[in-house]
């Protein structure tokens, strides 16, 4: 009896889509957070600390371990403001 | 025509124009990123205790950033004194320990292996342990647990 080839056809599909899918997604975090895996659970901590980051190495997941910052770090600092009345 | 562009769409990143008082003394800023940071954050409050609380009990009295600003140069010439010494001695294995940290969201828990070997280096160099304040006496501190009930996932 001939193996029904056919009825794996599904099967393959299936796998070829979820493993596209999933290898696309993983490149395009990977692409964003300079080849690591992206943060997760970020609270305003974090967030603070990527932001220096992003004004320290110009990348937000970018790191150094410089002891003197570079030059303009000192006055790149932004506080948004609000009126109060 | 000209549009009016607000000044928060800038792409040049700002650059405060007012400059500091010629009276105050210029330390330069700690260039440090997060990661290596936090791989450092126990080594800095061991070497750097005393300013540090000379810091916080300052701005516990009171909070305007113009009261504490000596304080705060002690501190971050603290630091920076630490940091080269750190890269200066045990440089191999604090870039370890921060990049496993990037890597793993900067968790210490899944990145207990460089740790160790980055703590027995610090030790040996400089004299430094990471203790963590607030620990209860009678239990090891979690860093010290040999099998530990939470490890990251294995990869």
């Amino acid at each position: 009896m001939p193996v029904p080839w056919e009825a794996l056809i599904p099967f393959g599909l299936l796998t070829a889509m979820f493993g596209t899918a999933g290898t696309l997604m993983n490149v395009s975090k990977r692409g964003q957070n300079l080849g690591k895996s992206p943060r997760y659970h970020v609270d305003p901590w974090d967030e603070m600390m990527m932001e220096r980051d992003k004004r320290l190495t110009g990348h937000i997941r970018g790191q150094s371990t410089e002891p003197i910052a570079p030059e303009g770090f000192a006055t790149s600092s932004v506080w948004y403001t609000q009126k109060t009345n | 025509m000209s549009t009016f562009h607000d000044g928060s769409t800038s792409t040049h990143p700002y650059k405060e124009p007012s400059p500091l008082p010629s009276s105050i003394p210029k330390v330069d800023e700690l260039g440090t990123t997060s990661a290596p940071l936090k791989s450092a954050a126990f080594f800095i409050g061991a070497y750097c205790k005393d300013y540090n609380e000379d810091f916080m009990l300052c701005k516990a009295e009171n909070r305007d950033p113009a009261h504490c600003l000596k304080e705060g140069r002690r501190v971050t010439r603290c630091a920076q004194d630490l940091i080269t010494k750190m890269r200066e001695n045990c440089l191999k294995q604090f870039d370890e320990h921060w990049s496993c940290l990037e890597a793993n969201n900067q968790e210490y828990y899944r990145c207990r292996k460089p740790e160790r070997t980055l703590n027995k280096c610090m030790f040996e160099k400089l004299g430094l342990t990471k203790t963590i304040p607030g620990s209860p006496p009678s239990q090891k501190p979690i860093h010290e647990v040999e099998k530990p009930v939470f490890t990251g996932v294995q990869k």
